[in-house]
């Protein structure tokens, strides 16, 4: 047995000989696990953690042109794509313990999540939200006239959940872009990744590492979140809706609060994807889908729209699925599930399986279930952890999703269609609630770049200020070579 | 076989103390090809499986129906209209949908109690004062509890025995009252019911400043637990306090497990250390399963529930519970619910779609 030992939290500003840590043991009995020392904080801890973090922000990044972040985020994440790298091993040796997630799944998905924060991408990031990324140093003029300069938060907050491995890099590294300090409090179910990325981005920037504290406490400790949310300009959350509901709660009027609530994703595909020669592959990329991290992220299918009609019928489809789902199992066998994930599983398969219309295909171990329904047409979720309802439909443009507002509860759309089709039924989607769409086998690799939730993720976060036109001639009356 | 010679089989089967496994094998056998035949929805369930009356050879073989089940499909080999009782989970869950199990016949359903009940909370003996607190039949006509305490009432209580729950709430006046007579005249009493209801009547007695001290041989019988209530007790506490405010030793305080799905009931003896061991009689089986295999566990390990019970003969005998147990020797321990699952990331599971979409 082997047991490595990590803490949680990078608590600038703390003396860490002072903090009591307490021990948390990840994975199981037996086999290899891993002890988290957590700090145990205290509300005035938070506001030294936020001051120090600040200060060195205001020190360093906040005079910085954005192109030295840019660099040292790139060299960070090139360090972590190196697979010799002492971080990147333990990365690719830890989180399996700490996710459950198979080994070799977490391998690839590292590396094609890490490649979408080089450079080049960034720059994109950036662009998508600021076209002249100058306007992040200095004052640019403005297309109305003026100038305008984006300022971001003295101090943002971030409140992470769930167990996506690599889920706070999305928005500390949107905090660094616009020069932010950050207090980031890690989820319980994935601690680690944050500190280890802030590690390597100390030993390429050191200074620009210091404007980032991490923290941690069990969930649902309201003293400790009103007191980080006191100490930021703009605060942002994930987690279901009551979670984000009582984060909300703590959050002063006077802090900008953005909250990333769980979402349900799903895939349409056209008849045109199923003839015989494309069928397999089609079904294939919907099952990587399914499989990616087992459901967990916002981005991950739950149902598949399968239009009648094509060469092979939805229900034929559904046992492609099947096929490919037990291929990638071999491949990437499932996380082990909790007593209480699979006993909700078994009450969904249950359910889906009673259904008029419906059929439940799965092996004897039960380590993926396609539920495909000829006749119940509704958005339901899937029971998670590769569990996929394909629903058969006339149409792909008469799916009964299209025809009600889900508002904040979807995100993700896959399309396999003809162009025409991806065109008119991606409007259809954004005017019910969709905010991506995207091709089959994508979905849960969003682009660098990519507007999370239909939002900007860097506009949201600044403030800009404006030299208006008339300021400049004002100005330029007194100026000393004025007539 | 039809109804009659299931219902005669298996009231010889109860009385039969000297069964073995390979009896019990027997019977589950007989009557798995009973409801293979009858039950056309439990059919479907076992054809979808792979398992037929030719492929099942072992009682552990029979595929247990999630008693999610109960609420969607009308499990049953005879018509729901004939049936003499028809009993209902009280639906606060699943959008209040209720689970149900329908008695063509309650002959077996109460063998099954009487000779159980005797033997695990009476002691053998054959009378006791016995005090209710719970509802009478006829205020709840669809609860098994209320049947199954009223069936203690009639079967082992002596004159004076009542109920103490009117649809008005816990008549303290007239359940202390009762308490004193037994207390004063000595006389062992039994004291039954919901676990909450215990803890209402402590509240009051706290409230009143009572206590009692009731004669040697009396015994309490708490079941259901303490989910979804306004308080939760640890088990430590309330039966310290059970102990305290009644005179009665903890190794007399009885828990009960049931179930709307089950004919029969689990119990243990006496909690006088937490959790207890619980078991049943020999026309019930219990394995510690995974719920996804329905495979069964090592014992020692921490799964899910499974029980066999021959005597539930008109829906389905055997059931997949959401009850987390562990397989001890003497029977098993109960670990709770396991209900409940959130996503892990930042998908959506399924009952907070069901919150988020009602709301939307």
């Amino acid at each position: 047995m082997t047991t490595d030992v990590e803490y949680v939290g990078r608590l600038h500003g703390l003396d860490p000989e002072r903090i009591h840590w307490e021990p948390r043991q990840y994975g199981g009995d037996g086999e290899k696990s891993l002890i988290a020392l957590t700090p145990n904080l205290q509300s005035a801890d938070l506001s030294i953690i936020a001051s120090k973090v600040r200060l060195n922000a205001r020190n360093s990044v906040k005079t910085w042109p954005v192109d030295r972040v840019l660099t040292a985020i790139d060299q960070t994440v090139a360090r972590l794509l190196d697979r010799s790298h002492p971080v990147r091993k333990k990365m690719e040796h830890l989180l399996p313990i700490v996710t459950g997630y198979d080994e070799e799944m977490v391998r690839i998905g590292l590396t094609g999540y890490l490649k979408t924060f080089r450079k080049p991408q960034l720059q994109r990031f950036i662009t998508e939200d600021f076209p002249n990324p100058g306007i992040l140093d200095k004052f640019q003029p403005l297309v109305k006239g003026g100038f305008g300069r984006a300022f971001g938060p003295d101090l943002l907050a971030h409140v992470w959940a769930g167990n996506v491995p690599g889920l706070p890099l999305w928005t500390l590294i949107a905090g660094l872009l616009v020069k932010a300090a950050s207090v980031g409090k890690v989820a319980t179910a994935e601690p680690f990744f944050a500190g280890w990325f802030h590690d390597v981005l100390a030993e390429t920037d050191p200074e620009l590492a210091k404007t980032i504290a991490l923290v941690w406490w069990q969930g649902g400790n309201t003293e400790l979140e009103a007191g980080l949310f006191r100490e930021a300009d703009v605060a942002l959350a994930y987690g279901g809706d009551t979670a984000i509901a009582a984060l909300a709660a703590q959050a002063p009027a006077s802090t900008r609060f953005l909250a990333h609530g769980h979402k349900i994703s799903f895939g349409l595909i056209g008849r045109e994807a199923l003839d015989p020669s494309r069928a397999s592959s089609t079904a294939r990329k919907a099952a990587y889908d399914v499989v990616r991290y087992d459901q967990q992220g916002c981005y991950s299918p739950h149902v598949f729209f399968v239009e009648k009609g094509g060469a092979i019928s939805p229900e034929t489809f559904g046992t492609y699925i099947a096929q490919s789902l037990a291929s990638y199992e071999e491949k990437f066998p499932r996380r082990p599930l909790s007593l209480a994930e699979a006993s909700s599983l078994v009450e969904w398969r249950m359910a889906e399986e009673t259904r008029l219309g419906g059929k439940v295909v799965e092996p004897c171990n039960g380590n993926w279930t396609v539920s495909i329904q000829l006749q119940d047409r509704a958005l339901r979720p899937s029971g998670l952890n590769r569990t996929i309802r394909i629903v058969a439909v006339d149409d792909l443009e008469e799916t009964p999703i299209l025809s009600k507002p889900y508002k904040t509860l979807i995100q993700t759309a896959a399309i396999s269609a003809t162009p025409e089709r991806l065109f008119n039924l991606a409007s259809m989607l954004g005017e019910v609630g969709v905010t991506r769409v995207t091709a089959l086998g994508d979905m849960t690799s969003p682009e660098a770049g990519w507007h999370h939730d239909g939002r900007f993720n860097l506009l949201d976060l600044v403030r800009i200020t404006e030299i208006e036109a008339r300021a400049e001639t004002a100005a330029e009356d007194l100026a000393s070579y004025a007539d | 076989m039809d109804e009659a010679e299931v219902v005669s089989k298996l009231l010889t089967f109860i009385e039969n103390k000297n069964a073995v496994e390979a009896d019990f094998d027997q019977m589950a056998l007989s009557i798995f090809a009973y409801q293979f035949e009858h039950n056309l929805p439990f059919k479907k369930f076992c054809l979808a499986r792979g398992k037929t009356p030719k492929t099942v050879r072992h009682w552990a073989d029979i595929p247990a129906v999630p008693i999610s089940a109960f609420k969607t499909l009308d499990l049953t080999c005879s018509s729901p209209t004939s049936a003499e009782a028809t009993f209902m989970t009280s639906g606060t869950t699943q959008g209040g949908k209720r689970g149900k199990s329908y008695h063509p016949t309650l002959a077996v359903y109460n063998a099954s109690m009487r000779q159980n009940f005797l033997e695990r909370f009476m002691g053998n003996r054959e009378k006791l004062k016995i005090g209710i607190l719970f509802p009478p039949p006829v205020a709840m006509p669809n609860s098994s509890l209320a049947h199954y305490l009223e069936l203690a009432k009639q079967y082992f209580g002596s004159e004076g025995s009542s109920h103490f729950v009117r649809s008005n709430g816990i008549d303290y006046e007239r359940l202390f009252h009762s308490l004193e007579d037994a207390e004063e005249n000595g006389v062992s009493y039994g004291l039954l019911g919901a676990s909450f209801s215990f803890v209402h009547v402590l509240d009051e007695m706290e409230r009143q400043g009572r206590r009692f001290q009731l004669p040697p041989g009396s015994r309490l019988l708490d079941t259901g637990g303490f989910k979804g209530q306004s308080r939760e007790l640890e088990l430590d506490t309330f039966y310290d306090a059970l102990q305290n405010a009644f005179g009665v030793s903890r190794a007399n305080c009885i828990n009960m497990y049931g179930m709307t799905e089950l004919s029969t009931q689990f119990y243990d003896n006496g909690n006088a250390v937490c959790p207890s061991v619980k078991s049943g009689p020999h026309w019930i089986k219990t394995r510690v399963v995974d719920p996804l295999t329905g495979s069964s566990l090592p014992k020692g390990t921490t799964g899910v529930l499974a029980h066999t019970d021959l005597a539930h003969f008109n829906i389905v005998t055997t059931i997949l519970t959401e009850d987390a147990g562990v397989e001890v020797d003497e029977g098993f321990m109960l670990h709770g619910r396991v209900s409940g699952a959130e996503a892990q990331g930042c998908s959506m599971a399924v009952d907070e779609f069901l919150i988020s979409a009602a709301a939307n």
